[in-house]
Parts: C-alpha cells; sequence; structure tokens
C-alpha cells in the first residue's frame, strides 16, 4: 500500500512538471512562483492536496485551468502506464481518484 | 497596480479633451496626432519587449515565441507610424496608400500567431458550443463591417490598391478579433482575465478606428488631428497597459 502510494505521488510530481511544461519552462516556473507565494505549497506537496494545485491554476488561468489539468492527468497516467479515458464528468481531483483505483487493480 | 489604471484614465480623459477643444490649435493637433502615435507605440513595443525578457527561455519555449511574436507584431506597427510621421511632418504629405501600411499589414501577421498560439495553449478547455457561439459572433460581425463598409469602399471607385486596403484592414482586425474573444472566454475567471480584457478592448477600438477612418478617407473628410486619430492611440495605449497588467500578473 505505502509503495504504491510512493509511487502514485512520485508519478504525479513528474506529471505536474510535465502537464505545465505546455507553457513552457517560464510559464511553469511562474506557476511554481504563484504555488509557493499566494498557497505556500511546492510541487512536492501537490499529492498531499492536489485541491490547492487545482484553485491555484483556476485562480491565474481561469476555464484555461482545463486544459493544463488535462495535460497533468495525461501526464500521469503515461507515467503510471494505465489507459486514459476522457470523461466529460470528471474533474481533476476525479481523475486522480481514478488513477489511485486502476493503480490497486492492476496490483 | 490601480495607479496604471488611474494613468491610462487620465491620459484618455487629457487626450479627449485635447482632440474635443482642437479647434483653438489646428496646427499643434495636426502635429500631435503624427508626433504621438510613435511614442506611445515605442512604449508599448518597450513594454512587450520587458515581457519577452521576462519569458524568453528559447524559441522552441512556447511562451518566449509568444512573446516573440507579440513584439514583433509591435514593432512593426511601430515602424510604420514612424514612416507614417515621416511622411506627414517631414515631407509634408498625407500619402494612402503607402510605405508605412506595408509595415502596418505586416504587423497583423506576428501578433496573429501570438494570439493564436497564446489561445491554442488552452483550446482545449473550449466547448464546441462556446467554439460555435464564437464563430456566430464573428460571422455577424463580418456581415455588419460589409455591409457598413464594403459598399461605399467599393462604390468610390478607388485604384485596385486602395481598394484591396481599403477592405484588408477591417478584414484583418476582425481576424484578430475571433482569436481574442476566445481568450477573453478562456481567461475571464481568472488573473490573466484583465489583460485580455484590455487586448479585446484594444482590437475592438482599432476595428472601430480602421472603419471610420477608411469611411471618411472614401468621403474625402479625413485631415490630420481628425478625432479618429485618438482612437488609435487609445488602441496603443490598451495594448501598453494589457502587456504591463500581463506581466504584473503573471
Amino acid at each position: 500500500m505505502n509503495q504504491r502510494m510512493a509511487t502514485f505521488e512520485k508519478a504525479l510530481v513528474e506529471a505536474v512538471d510535465e502537464g505545465l511544461l505546455m507553457l513552457g519552462e517560464s510559464g511553469r516556473e511562474v506557476v511554481y512562483f504563484h504555488l509557493r507565494h499566494y498557497y505556500g505549497f511546492t510541487k512536492e506537496d501537490v499529492p498531499s492536496n492536489p485541491q490547492i494545485l487545482v484553485r491555484c491554476l483556476e485562480k491565474i488561468f481561469g476555464v484555461g485551468a482545463r486544459a493544463v489539468e488535462r495535460d497533468i492527468i495525461k501526464s500521469l497516467y503515461r507515467n503510471l502506464k494505465l489507459k486514459y479515458m476522457e470523461k466529460k464528468s470528471f474533474d481533476f481531483i476525479e481523475y486522480l481518484n481514478e488513477a489511485k483505483a486502476q493503480l490497486k487493480d492492476d496490483k | 497596480m490601480l495607479k496604471i489604471y488611474k494613468l491610462s484614465l487620465m491620459t484618455i480623459i487629457g487626450l479627449v479633451a485635447l482632440y474635443t477643444f482642437q479647434g483653438y490649435y489646428p496646427e499643434f493637433i495636426a502635429f500631435f496626432s503624427n508626433a504621438f502615435p510613435p511614442l506611445i507605440t515605442g512604449a508599448a513595443v518597450i513594454v512587450s519587449g520587458i515581457s519577452l525578457e521576462r519569458y524568453w527561455r528559447r524559441i522552441s519555449d512556447k511562451f518566449s515565441a509568444i512573446w516573440l511574436y507579440f513584439t514583433c507584431g509591435l514593432f512593426l506597427w511601430f515602424v510604420g507610424e514612424a514612416v507614417w510621421a515621416g511622411y506627414t511632418l517631414i515631407m509634408g504629405v498625407l500619402p494612402y496608400p503607402s510605405a508605412a501600411d506595408v509595415f502596418w499589414l505586416a504587423g497583423y501577421i506576428p501578433f496573429f500567431m501570438a494570439l493564436c498560439s497564446y489561445v491554442r495553449l488552452f483550446g482545449g478547455a473550449l466547448t464546441r458550443k462556446t467554439l460555435f457561439l464564437s464563430l456566430a459572433a464573428t460571422f455577424t460581425l463580418t456581415i455588419f463591417v460589409a455591409f457598413a463598409l464594403f459598399i461605399p469602399v467599393l462604390e468610390a471607385g478607388d485604384d485596385p490598391v486602395t481598394t484591396a486596403l481599403n477592405i484588408a484592414y477591417p478584414l484583418l482586425d476582425l481576424s484578430l478579433f475571433s482569436v481574442t474573444h476566445l481568450g477573453l472566454v478562456i481567461f475571464w475567471k481568472g488573473k490573466l482575465g484583465k489583460p485580455w480584457l484590455l487586448i479585446n478592448a484594444a482590437i475592438v477600438v482599432n476595428t472601430f478606428a480602421d472603419i471610420i477612418f477608411i469611411y471618411a478617407t472614401v468621403q474625402g473628410v479625413y485631415y490630420s488631428g481628425h478625432m479618429i486619430d485618438v482612437l488609435y492611440q487609445f488602441a496603443y495605449l490598451l495594448f501598453m497597459v494589457a502587456f504591463y497588467v500581463h506581466a504584473k500578473e503573471f
């Protein structure tokens, strides 16, 4: 269980890094700055409270946050070698829960 | 941040007052309306350049490329304004079309590329319904512009180059607007909503300015210092403030 969670958390941090790269390196750095400056968070804290990342992205990009979140989720599923299926009703947190569930079923 | 809005509002009020009472100083306003645009465009290029310096990593970096395009577009418009000022202030002529138009038209290309690249990054956040409504809005605006402008332009019987230019400017403005309003929809609720609102305002003002300028030129009522000129200056000011606010917010 712990090892599975550790794998998930590591993959999520990497996915945040890769997903935010859609903004380019400078854009990613600015998002990290906002996360640190306004929420006292680093990317390593995202697995413990992903809602903060969602809030930060929405605060900056409005509806555009969805596009960034989707890239992060795609990276996460790719990193974990899980099957990604787009679901209109799913938000970022639900995708994360789905990934955790898939990871659990795979083991 | 409030300072820049207050300063912009004061500049706008000052410009309106200056142009409203131009009857008292016709020679000065003729000079001012040609000398001021290169200054305000130059300031916009500098602000955009500061953002470019901030976001620049390499050309393959998307945000770096976007700001390079924005800065190139504004720079070409600045050159256009400087060339126009050269014609009017040094040579004392009011040529249309002129070499200035080459730069103004060229400026639309990088500007369009910047807007498209920016909006495309977040395009996945737009629903089909939004895209359909956007297409409908752009189509309606094009029809409106066509009725308001194209018929008088074609009836004026100018030479083909002038006629083509008269039609090209509003169409290019509308092409910019077709992308920018999507940006506003995407970023409206976020911090980037403010700069995108200002970019939209700048493009709308510029579109109105181009339509009225062409209409006035066709009717033969345009002169240096015409009230229309203040709209172009507003547009450049709005671009400058938009880029400043963008750099501050993001």
